[in-house]
């Protein structure tokens, strides 16, 4: 029974203390993917262009490469 | 002679054919900008078409995804084997994606039904034990 109670005292304070560490990942993730978001609304022409021109490169590589 | 002391050259007299340079040059300043009238509106017609910067605010991560794939395909990295292998990935997390699932759910119909069967069997059983005692009880009062 102690050794259950134990466990869970551990398992609580764990939680407590990874779960700011998430919210703030979690924070920082949406905010990195509303500013690309932003970006890319911005600026299509230039996504869209250095996309493929990226996309060409890893073609070329993959080609050579087989 | 007195031709030749008109047109010492033996051309048509300079008026005329600076006239007829000027005449072609216009044309072809007429033929350029028609080219570049219909060269405009065909791009006007592409860009309206393709619909880019809507389609960059409705999708703006599947636009740059399907540019990059248009580069690859461009690169010549079509008949690779790293398309290979990214197809083959792609179909495996698509098929556990899509039959996991349906597994789940037969799973959890047939341990419904095992379930089920265990108590109508537990029934079953007592019944027949029931029967079974009866028919001993029966058979021990019998001489």
């Amino acid at each position: 029974m102690e050794m259950t109670e134990k466990i869970e005292e551990t398992a609580r304070e764990l939680g407590a203390r990874v779960k700011p560490q998430i919210e703030e990942a979690r924070r920082r993730m949406s905010s990195l993917n509303s500013s690309a978001t932003a970006y890319i609304k911005e600026n299509p022409g230039k996504c869209v262009i250095g996309a493929i021109a990226i996309g060409y490169l890893i073609g070329k590589l993959a080609g050579r490469r087989g | 002679m007195e031709t030749r002391a008109e047109n010492p050259n033996g051309r048509a007299p300079g008026g005329d054919g600076t006239k007829k340079l000027g005449r072609q040059m216009e044309k072809v300043g007429h033929t350029a900008e028609h080219m570049w009238d219909r060269t405009r509106d065909s791009f006007s017609d592409i860009s309206d078409t393709l619909d880019l910067k809507g389609r960059v605010d409705r999708h703006p991560y599947g636009t740059v995804a399907a540019a990059l794939g248009i580069g690859y395909v461009l690169g010549g990295g079509l008949f690779t084997p790293l398309t290979s292998r990214i197809v083959r990935l792609g179909v495996r997390i698509g098929l556990r994606l899509a039959v996991l699932p349906l597994l789940k759910q037969e799973v959890a119909e047939i341990m419904e039904s095992i379930g089920e069967d265990d108590g109508s069997g537990v029934k079953g059983e007592a019944a027949g034990k029931g029967q079974a005692s009866k028919r001993t009880r029966t058979t021990g009062d019998e001489p």
